[in-house]
């Protein structure tokens, strides 16, 4: 009996040092030297099987090999995100419950909100001032006037186009040209050249992407139509809705989407593939897009060759507004209370170097006004996406509760077709909102 | 939040250490040398198990159970206050305003309603044919099965595929073939609950299929020739001998299968997005913990989901069990 009470004893005092060993461990990582190193840590968004990750791996090789005297050391780990609650927001909530946050993140721009005011990001405004204006001033990101995060890259959105659709439509060249030209068009324009295009495409004329609500794609493309109908989505510190989403302006751009709806110019059924496949005449998309229609052989765009880009139009006594935001790097407010060495990583990742090597690698368009001088012939769609950025770039809403607006705008964007009174169901879902983020 | 953790860890060795040390001096005033070793090296056996749940079942239900009464939110671990029954109060707040909760209870009690029958019946159906001594019917079973093994993730993409609303979507070419008109399924109130009720039981039901398998195997064949002897007919067989064998697997499919859907979250998640025609209780918990942060809300709703269901599956066995 003895005996086995001894080897019961010894299971538990195994069992309690085992426990012990993980907090042992992680403190040993927790100091901010190893090996007479002093440790930068920061996570990446992406693997680095992808293009972005493996252009991140480069020039965090090449910060090593830098500061190699000064014997900083970075460290990177990439937990790709998903749709959804993505695996990288997950580590990101699991690292800041356990208070090992490493000491620079990516995160995407309209989180910046939510993450300032939970102290994950740390306030860089002073880090930066003398960096700030190299860069597309609607990229950077700001929470109640400070700066908190610094874009990895731009993104922004437009209308590509088939053109031998154009042309079989009856849309000259010279039309185009003037859609693109020193002001975008007009939703009446816009209007038009749908309805000439429906008798051309076999499915629908435009792809608004009114399917894509379950996650951030929709909100993305669509949220300038509601600035460009010249309303908001929330009030200037981003903790009222009512009043602002439900407003007349806001409606009537959801107004927009109803009667591309209702005249059958879009659809919920246009399938993802429908352009590509030349059944479509135009496309709302990203910018990613680009490379994809130039390097893959698509159907409808033999060679790459065959397709252009258009702005956003908007509403003639609105305001143009264009989709602009992508990730962004941010310092964290980690236990490292000297953030000296995140600082430098932070200027590295950002430099112009980095930048470029960053959008080679993408290909999408930097952030950096210094890299993009002279890279992009006129007329090309970077050029364009470039211009609409500058013209009329406005960033989403900065919001803490940015995740409840994104979620209803989805709802709504679903359930548009069948409201009948637009105004009124906004006004619902604006008082649902605010019951919801004002516990935040 | 780490010492609370080590703390209730203590507390739990302790108590396992001092059921093992109890049960063993107990062994030892009353059984031979042979049933004490036989115990300990029992209790050594299951320690892993009990080290496992404790972890991963234990720990997560306590932790949720005391975050429904604090205001605790996901990027706030550190400024956690108690706040009582305030999360409650607003649940039933919000239940009773006719919020978006009441939306996702109405859509859960619905896919539960339709999916436990449905599912149940389907089962069944399949066992019993797949009971009959015909040719391949080991093919079948596995055909039945395959569905069970795949990812919930991957039958939901795999039915998106089947129910794109395009007109090149596999069942809208179908119904083109008839010169019916693209339809949107998934997005359709009136037709999004039927098809992940439908997916659901589809996918769920090989496994039950097994339970009654294994159940009709244990029912006599004697009985059944009895009856033939008798006159009885194949229906009268299966609602005198069929049915009455299959109580308990009844009973038993039936608590799993209810508990299964009432934590439905996946398929309406993967096949429509947070939308008010499809979202389910569970859903409503995910957004509310993981994507807005009030880990405080969200877990006050899994308390009385956990107390729903727990007091409905006391009902079920109370009135399906035997006397």
């Amino acid at each position: 009996m003895n005996k086995i009470l001894k080897i019961i004893g010894a299971v538990a005092c195994v069992a309690v040092v085992a426990s012990g060993i993980p907090a042992w461990v992680s403190g040993a990582e927790d100091g901010e030297s190893s090996g007479g190193n002093t440790v930068v840590s920061v996570m990446f968004h992406v693997s680095t099987s992808s293009k972005e990750g493996q252009a991140y791996k480069k020039r965090i090789d090449a910060f090593n090999e830098h500061y190699k005297e000064q014997k900083i050391k970075a460290q990177a780990t990439y937990i790709p995100r998903t749709s959804g609650s993505s695996a990288n927001e997950t580590a990101l909530t699991a690292m800041k419950s356990e208070g090992t946050l490493p000491d620079i993140i990516t995160f995407d721009s309209p989180k910046c909100s939510y993450y300032a005011s939970k102290d994950i990001l740390y306030n860089i405004t002073n880090m930066v001032s003398d960096i700030k204006d190299e860069f597309i001033a609607s990229s950077i990101n700001y929470y109640e006037d400070k700066i908190y995060g610094l874009p990895v890259q731009e993104s922004s959105a437009g209308f590509y186009y088939n053109k031998n659709l154009f042309r079989q439509a009856g849309i000259s060249d010279k039309e185009i040209s003037e859609y693109g030209d020193e002001t975008p068009w007009t939703y009446t324009e816009f209007l038009s050249v749908c309805e000439r295009l429906s008798s051309v495409c076999s499915t629908s004329a435009v792809d608004m992407r009114f399917k894509a609500t379950t996650d951030e794609t929709a909100p993305y493309l669509l949220y300038p139509f509601v600035y460009a109908s010249g309303g908001e989505f929330c009030s200037k510190d981003g903790n009222t809705v009512t009043g602002f989403f439900d407003s007349d302006e806001t409606a009537s751009a959801f107004g927009f989407f109803k009667t591309l709806l209702d005249k059958k110019y879009s659809s919920y059924t246009v399938d993802a593939n429908d352009f590509y496949n030349g059944k479509v005449g135009m496309f709302l998309s990203s910018g990613w897009t680009i490379p994809d229609l130039r390097n893959k052989n698509y159907t409808a765009f033999p060679g790459g060759e065959g397709w252009g880009l258009l702005p956003y139009p908007y509403e003639a006594e609105g305001k143009a507004a264009s989709a602009t935001g992508s990730w962004s790097f941010g310092i964290t407010d980690n236990h490292h209370k000297d953030k000296t060495a995140a600082r430098m990583l932070l200027r590295w990742l950002v430099t112009d170097e980095s930048s470029q090597v960053i959008t080679e690698h993408t290909g999408m368009i930097s952030a950096k006004k210094a890299v993009n001088e002279g890279r992009y012939a006129d007329g090309s769609p970077e050029a364009m996406l470039l211009k609409q950025l500058a013209t009329t770039g406005k960033s989403r809403p900065a919001m803490v509760g940015y995740a409840v607006l994104s979620t209803t705008f989805n709802q709504v964007i679903n359930d548009l077709e069948k409201s009948s009174d637009i105004k009124s169901f906004l006004t619902e879902k604006a008082r649902t909102m605010q019951a919801t983020i004002k516990d935040y | 939040m780490t010492k609370l953790t080590v703390l209730i860890f203590a507390v739990m060795a302790a108590v396992f250490l001092g059921v093992v040390a109890y049960d063993l001096a107990r062994a030892k005033k009353t059984h031979t040398q042979f049933h004490i070793k036989h115990c300990a090296v029992g209790f050594l056996m299951i320690g892993p198990a009990v080290v496992l749940s404790f972890v991963f079942i234990m720990l997560p239900i306590l932790f949720s159970l005391g975050y429904a009464f604090t205001d605790y939110q996901l990027l706030t671990p550190d400024k956690v206050k108690f706040i009582g029954f305030d999360n409650i109060a607003d649940i039933f707040k919000e239940i009773f305003s006719g919020g978006e909760l009441l939306t996702a209870i109405k859509n859960t009690a619905i896919f539960v309603v339709c999916v436990v029958p449905l599912q149940i019946i389907m089962a069944l159906g399949l066992a019993l044919f797949c009971s009959r001594k015909v040719r391949g019917a080991a093919i079948f079973k596995v055909c039945f099965f395959a569905p069970v093994v795949i990812s919930l993730t991957v039958t939901s993409y795999l039915w998106l595929t089947i129910l794109d609303p395009a007109e090149t979507g596999l069942f809208n070419s179908l119904l083109g073939a008839f010169g019916i008109p693209p339809q949107d399924f998934l997005r359709d109130p009136d037709t999004a609950m039927l098809w992940i009720v439908l997916l659901s039981a589809w996918q769920g039901c090989g496994y039950q299929m097994l339970i009654f398998l294994s159940g009709l195997t244990n029912i006599r064949s004697d009985l059944y020739e009895a009856a033939r002897l008798d006159g009885a007919n194949a229906w009268k067989r299966f609602v005198n001998i069929t049915v009455p064998g299959l109580k308990s697997s009844v009973l038993y499919i039936t608590i799993t299968v209810f508990i299964g859907a009432c934590r439905i979250m996946v398929q309406p998640m993967l096949m429509t997005g947070y939308q008010e025609h499809t979202v389910t209780l569970s859903y409503f918990m995910y957004k509310q913990g993981y994507d807005f942060g009030f880990v405080g809300k969200s877990s006050a709703v899994a308390l009385l989901m956990t107390i729903f269901i727990g007091l409905i599956t006391f009902i079920q066995k109370k009135v399906l069990s035997e006397k």
